[in-house]
């Protein structure tokens, strides 16, 4: 009947994560749903209050603010909030306002946890994960935690932490239920004679016993699900979740040998998945040689394709991975330190391009240089950064952030220079954009530092921003710039296809998909003065700078949202395939719903585009 | 004092003593929503019907869609829709307008059987709807019909609060701003395609909400009276 909700369940369902329930879960969400109209100013909740909530904004946006009064999150149409206090037991942490007239859609708590309780996926979403906790998962490595364990490495095995709790199918329900709270677990394997011949869980007594008035003298065998699903002790522990998820069952039996080893719950791969994120990043730091960090970094790819599977966004799964090369390169500079001592004058380590952007997707190519202080002098000091650049960039290498092919790296003299010499660098770039100044702007103007006196960098950046804003000659030239790189549509709104040679009939997702928003995102930025470097967090900023329009950064967010992912599914499809990760996409492998889409996001870059073009050219 | 005295209140302790058991008795054993209370403590029921036409003497409901208000939000988990089996042919002109046809009106259920779930709803509730005439009217006729009774009540009509709140802020009531589907635009709600009773109602409900927090100052009451319809 809930069809007449159907408004209601389609807005959510074009969101995630509402997007990964199915359809019969999603056909009652509205009905738990309450309605709730906020003007502007209205404060939702307060730290210490209550929240029985997740929030979800239908119209309108939503800031939330730490106690201290820092702005967390804005939050726009189909984002949830809230999530914090329910976690923590339903007290606010955080103060949410709305910022706008908004349109609330409230879920009760008891609705959210049934849930993510029983969709893993959806409860993924939901679980610490994500730049800022990673952040916090170094803090926790620092004080000493377990030994990590690597994500996709783990193995069922690995949850085996207690003996199966086991029963025989010829005792009664009672006797089967007082077990069961005796030894707290929510469910109950039956062998006969080590072998598992069924299994029977807290809903089975809830469904079969309570609701149909069996009588508690009855055998469990009468109750219980005969030759369940299980899962072999050395399967990897995603199959488990994938196994969970696809039956929708929540409890696994784990065969090792033929005989019940334990079982494994949807509970249980959550906490442990957020953990071994949590600690690949906390390992990293324990790590004290190359081969050591290798062996972290050989996980990357697995931890990608885990995450694409479990619906992370692509903007999430590039903080991640970002995170992680961060990590290592902090790493291989602390160990550097110990190698060849203090650095004589300080030094800023930088790093350029999608790594900067918080945009790594993959281990890709090393692109990096060093700041250093002004008091810096070639003949004293040359040595020691010279070899500190080496054993980083040599490290990185070792780890499978390959050399740079262009030579951006600071093992090259002219990316290691003073902040005076890149300060002049940057000004030639900007008032002279010859081909090569604007190449190496559209590089180096997405740069962050990640290690030593960070002074050193905003001292450029604010040098650079203030020199570029507004600046309308520099300023066209990088329009032109952020031109070159079309969508692959044509005159009919029909893909235009790379032909011949080894990529034939695809068509380039990085460079005809993600780069020009990129490259737009950055000239807004530069039009604008933006200290971000992030592609969404600049088409962000801009709008709040109005330099565009918060339509059109709303589009090109979804654009570049759904191209992001669409490329990072076809690479876990292509590294599950055991082929080699690329970027060219046959139109043919995708389905109709992906081709539409996708079709709609050229469009929205193209028409970005002619909008950049008119006003800057 | 002199409203209260001939006013719904009072005619509804008469009715209470005189009437037989039934759905409109039940109704009425919760008082109706007295206007000199602050806006946020009542209760609402958002209603909206779908006609064969406009005259409550001749046509007849098709289908009756309702969501209640319970602390400012509109609680879905309490919401319903119903068919309504009319007693002749339909009007072929109604079936163009909401897509309504005999066969699917066939399963629906005869007005006797749909109206104790709406009182039920309704009592000790204010009505509220885009247009309230229509449904206060249809409603009140259905009562009188199956139960002998009038429908008392006190409603809220979105669309006359709109009017005045517009007339008040000297803003222009033409072009159709009036209209559910523009008057949301003006308070930021979204746009909804679909349309049935249900859909409706919910839409209603929330240009309520919104209408009240841009009419309340913060702190202050506001009392149903200067918000409610007043047609009598």
């Amino acid at each position: 009947m809930d069809i007449e909700l159907i408004e209601i369940r389609d807005f959510l369902k074009q969101h995630h994560p509402f997007d990964l329930l199915p359809k019969e879960a999603l056909e009652k969400l509205p009905k738990s749903i309450e309605v709730r109209y906020a003007r502007r100013g209205t404060v939702l909740f307060e730290p210490g209050e209550e929240n029985k909530f997740l929030w979800v904004v239908r119209t309108g946006a939503v800031e939330t603010l730490d106690p201290e009064g820092n702005l967390l999150a804005r939050l726009s149409e189909g984002e949830c909030f809230g999530v914090r206090a329910i976690l923590r037991g339903g007290i606010a942490v955080n103060r949410c306002e709305a910022i706008e007239d908004s349109l609330l859609y409230l879920m009760p708590v008891t609705e959210f946890d049934r849930l993510r309780e029983a969709y893993p996926q959806f409860a993924f979403f939901f679980s610490p994960m994500g730049g800022d906790r990673l952040r916090s998962a170094r803090e926790l490595a620092e004080t000493g935690g377990e030994n990590g364990m690597g994500l996709m490495s783990a193995k069922v095995r690995d949850m085996l932490k207690r003996p199966p709790v086991t029963t025989s199918a010829d005792v009664t329900i009672q006797q089967a239920a007082q077990q069961m709270s005796k030894e707290g677990v929510s469910c109950l394997l039956v062998t006969d004679g080590g072998k598992l011949i069924g299994i029977v869980t807290d809903k089975d007594l809830r469904n079969r016993v309570v609701a149909k008035g069996i009588a508690y003298d009855h055998p469990l065998s009468e109750i219980m699900t005969t030759d369940p699903i299980f899962i072999q002790a050395d399967d990897y522990l995603f199959d488990a979740l994938l196994t969970m998820s696809r039956s929708n069952i929540r409890h696994l039996p784990i065969i090792d040998n033929d005989e019940v080893a334990g079982v494994v719950t949807t509970t249980n791969i959550i906490q442990k998945q957020t953990t071994s994120m949590v600690y690949l990043v906390g390992d990293i730091y324990k790590r004290n040689s190359i081969a050591g960090l290798r062996e972290v970094v050989k996980q990357v790819p697995a931890m990608v394709m885990n995450l694409v599977d479990t619906g992370a966004s692509a903007h999430n799964i590039g903080h991640v991975v970002s995170t992680v090369t961060d990590a290592i390169a902090t790493r291989l500079l602390q160990l550097a330190e110990e190698k060849f001592g203090e650095p004589p004058v300080p030094y800023s380590w930088i790093v350029v391009g999608s790594e900067a952007r918080h945009e790594q997707t993959a281990l890709s190519d090393q692109d990096n240089g060093l700041i250093l202080h002004d008091s810096y002098d070639e003949a004293r000091h040359g040595e020691y950064f010279r070899n500190l650049s080496k054993f980083v960039s040599d490290g990185l290498n070792d780890c499978g952030y390959i050399y740079c092919p262009g030579d951006v790296m600071a093992t090259n003299d002219k990316w290691r220079q003073p902040l005076s010499q890149w300060k002049k660098y940057f000004a030639k770039w900007i008032d002279t954009p010859e081909p090569e100044a604007l190449m190496l702007s559209s590089v180096f103007f997405d740069m962050r530092s990640i290690y030593g006196d960070e002074s050193l960098y905003t001292n450029l950046r604010e040098f650079v921003l203030k020199k570029a804003t507004g600046n309308r000659i520099f300023l066209s030239f990088m329009a032109g710039n952020a031109l070159t790189h079309q969508p692959p549509l044509g005159f009919f709104k029909n893909f235009v296809l790379i032909r011949g040679g080894e990529n034939d009939h695809t068509f380039d997702l990085k460079h005809n998909g993600v780069v020009p928003i990129i490259d737009l995102a950055r000239t807004y930025a530069l039009d604008a003065g933006l200290s971000e470097v992030n592609t969404e967090d600049r088409l962000k900023a801009a709008v709040e700078k109005k330099i565009i329009s918060q339509a059109g950064a709303n589009d090109l967010l979804d654009a570049l949202e759904f191209i992001s992912i669409t490329r990072l599914r076809h690479q876990a499809r292509q590294i599950r395939n055991s082929q080699k990760a690329d970027n060219f996409m046959p139109p043919d492998d995708m389905s109709h719903f992906e081709r539409n889409h996708l079709k709609d996001a050229f469009n929205v870059v193209k028409t970005m585009q002619s909008a950049l073009a008119s006003a800057y050219t | 004092m002199w409203k209260r005295i001939f006013g719904p209140d009072l005619r509804r302790e008469w009715y209470l003593l005189k009437m037989p058991e039934g759905p409109m008795k039940q109704f009425y054993r919760k008082p109706i929503p007295w206007p000199e209370t602050d806006y946020r403590e009542l209760e609402y029921l958002c209603i909206d019907l779908e006609l064969t036409g406009l005259n409550p003497l001749t046509d007849e409901i098709l289908s009756i869609g309702f969501a209640p208000i319970v602390d400012q939000n509109v609680i879905l988990s309490e919401s319903a829709h119903y068919l309504v089996r009319p007693s002749g042919d339909l009007p072929e002109n109604s079936v163009v307008v909401h897509g309504l046809t005999d066969d699917r009106l066939a399963e629906a259920e005869p007005l006797e059987n749909v109206l104790p779930h709406v009182l039920m709803a309704l009592s000790g509730r204010v009505l509220l709807a885009h247009h309230a005439p229509i449904e206060l009217g249809f409603l009140n006729v259905a009562c009188e019909r199956l139960y002998g009774y009038p429908l008392l009540t006190r409603a809220v009509d979105t669309l006359e609060l709109e009017k005045r709140n517009r007339l008040q802020r000297n803003q222009p009531i033409d072009g159709g701003v009036l209209r559910l589907a523009k008057a949301r635009e003006t308070y930021n709600l979204p746009r909804y395609r679909a349309h049935n009773a249900l859909v409706d109602a919910v839409a209603s409900g929330e240009l309520f909400l919104a209408q009240a927090a841009h009419k309340a100052a913060k702190g202050e009451k506001l009392m149903l009276r200067e918000l409610m319809f007043k047609n009598r």
